[in-house]
């Protein structure tokens, strides 16, 4: 088998992971899972993909704007299609409809606004996306420093959930009602939470450009795959989502060189069937629920 | 009681939807008192510290602590003025360590580290079989444990209001012992408490005054002596219509 499928794998398994943890985020503190998430990144690579390449500003501008616009617009979610909803019922489901909304109304005005042609993006120098040989692979210095950063990020936001706000947020996931009469106001953990997974659905767009081009497209392929990853990993799971996202890419990967490219999807859905049938809340969700 | 009081409930109607579970509730709580809430099942009685906790906004009446109304306030505000409720089944966070649950405990206080460091050896003075274990997951004590974490919790945020639901449920009869002998450190302590107990007997021996509670009415409260020498507690459990059952 081709070596070189093993940082392919791993890179687009990074991605994965990365959507994965914004899905993850905003999870924990609302029970939500945000359809719009695929849009947001999207939204973060159009952003930072304008600033840059048609602009000419530099990278750490783009990123940085891109992260603030799809952060505040998280938030306008939270406040506009999610709040509400968990007001009337924090066990309620319509969050499904008003999520999906959220999605194409921002698939839309990005059609609009930015039309069908991809955008390429440079990535930030000193990487490069062309290729040398590590070990035998032909691997590029961006993917190296894209899996690299996943890895900081994933450990980073884990760290945080070490702190007493972070563990504030896992306590509000276990139990709402014991978290409201411990004093943690759960609103204000799902408004941060929703800010902060904009914001890192806006990074994992700006990773994802230099190597898949900034376009409307973006969202629904990383979507079902970040979903994909966070199902596989168990929702809630980071770690668990770092792992999928490497199995999901790595199948994806392997799908396409033994079988054909046309076989991806099919590959990426089959491990996540077999691995959820084997185990039904993920590789990481089966042991947390057993404690209860 | 002369004293003004630290809680002070009049006409007070809580429901869920359309179903109304309490009616026009009236309830005082003397500072540094024990009240006993006492009644059969579904008399309404964590519907009512659901209330005064803030999970559930009544649809008339009036909650005042001390000078204030906080009828309808958000939970976390009531808990930053100083009720906190320990509600029944020990509603723990099982997946997270002893430690961890004391701390959750103080999410919002906003006191300095020594100020912690002094709650946290308060609550391990209290519970000593606590202290021995800081890091073991709050899902694996034993059910004792697990009430006393969940009364250690709130303590954190040095109520003057503690709420504790059914806080004998399950445990067993020495474990019960214990738990009354904090009970009765706290209020030796200057805590006030508002105590929902089954175990009717248990809970009139260390109340300070009493109210009982059937079909979500107060049928009548007093004086630990007053509720033993009336036929109450027998009306409150055996079952609806007493009022016509005991007509004659």
């Amino acid at each position: 088998m081709d070596l070189d499928l093993i940082p392919a794998g791993l890179t687009a398994g990074s991605l994965y992971a990365l959507v994965a943890m914004g899905f993850n985020i905003l999870y924990r503190p609302t029970n939500v899972f945000n359809f719009a998430q695929g849009d947001l990144v999207m939204l973060g690579a159009m952003v930072g993909a304008s600033v840059m390449a048609l602009a000419g500003l530099p990278w750490l501008a783009g990123a940085a704007a891109a992260m603030l616009c799809v952060a505040v617009l998280a938030l306008v979610e939270e406040r506009v299609a999610v709040a509400p909803v968990l007001k009337r019922s924090a066990h309620g489901h319509s969050w499904v409809i008003t999520t999906l909304a959220i999605s194409m109304i921002i698939g839309n005005l990005v059609g609009r606004i930015w039309g069908p042609d991809p955008i390429a993006v440079k990535p930030p120098a000193p990487l490069s996306t062309e290729t040398f040989y590590l070990l035998g692979m032909a691997v590029s210095s961006y993917q190296l420093a894209l899996i690299a950063v996943t890895l900081l990020l994933v450990f980073g936001v884990e760290g945080f959930y070490r702190t007493r706000s972070g563990k504030a947020v896992m306590a509000v996931a276990e139990d709402r009602d014991a978290a409201l009469l411990r004093g943690i106001d759960p609103d204000r953990l799902s408004r941060w939470s929703f800010f902060l997974g904009g914001a890192v659905a806006a990074l994992t767009g700006i990773l994802a450009a230099p190597l898949l081009y900034a376009s409307t497209g973006l969202g629904p392929s990383l979507l079902l795959k970040g979903f994909a990853a966070a199902a596989v990993g168990g929702i809630g799971n980071n770690r668990g989502a770092l792992l999928a996202g490497y199995i999901i890419g790595m199948a994806e990967a392997v799908g396409a060189a033994v079988l054909s490219p046309g076989y991806q999807l099919a590959m990426v859905f089959a491990v996540m069937l077999v691995i959820l049938l084997i185990r039904p809340h993920g590789l990481f969700g089966s042991a947390e629920a057993r404690t209860v | 009681m002369t004293a003004q009081p630290l809680l002070q409930i009049t006409g007070l109607d809580v429901g869920y939807g359309h179903v109304g579970v309490l009616r026009d509730v009236a309830l005082a709580v003397a500072p540094g008192s024990i009240v006993a809430l006492v009644g059969s099942n579904g008399a309404g009685k964590s519907t009512l510290l659901r209330a005064i906790s803030g999970l559930l906004r009544p649809s008339a009446g009036r909650i005042v602590f001390e000078a204030g109304d906080i009828a309808g306030w958000r939970p976390h505000r009531i808990v930053d003025l100083g009720i906190m409720q320990v509600a029944e089944g020990r509603r723990l966070f099982r997946r997270q360590s002893v430690h961890d649950n004391l701390e959750l405990g103080l999410v919002g206080a906003r006191l300095d580290r020594a100020a912690e460091a002094e709650r946290y050896s308060a609550v391990y003075d209290l519970f000593p079989a606590l202290r021995e274990r800081p890091d073991v997951r709050a899902g694996v004590l034993s059910g004792g444990q697990q009430q006393m974490l969940a009364i250690a919790q709130a303590l954190m945020r040095r109520p003057r209001l503690l709420m504790l639901d059914e806080p004998s449920l399950g445990l067993a009869p020495v474990i019960v012992d214990q738990l009354i002998d904090v009970i009765l450190r706290l209020r030796a302590g200057g805590t006030t408490i508002l105590l929902v107990e089954q175990m009717v007997e248990r809970a009139l021996e260390i109340a300070d005054h009493a109210y009982v509670l059937q079909n979500g009415v107060v049928i009548g409260h007093g004086t630990p002596a007053d509720i033993r020498a009336g036929d109450l507690i027998r009306r409150a459990y055996l079952g609806a219509g007493s009022e016509h059952a005991t007509s004659d």
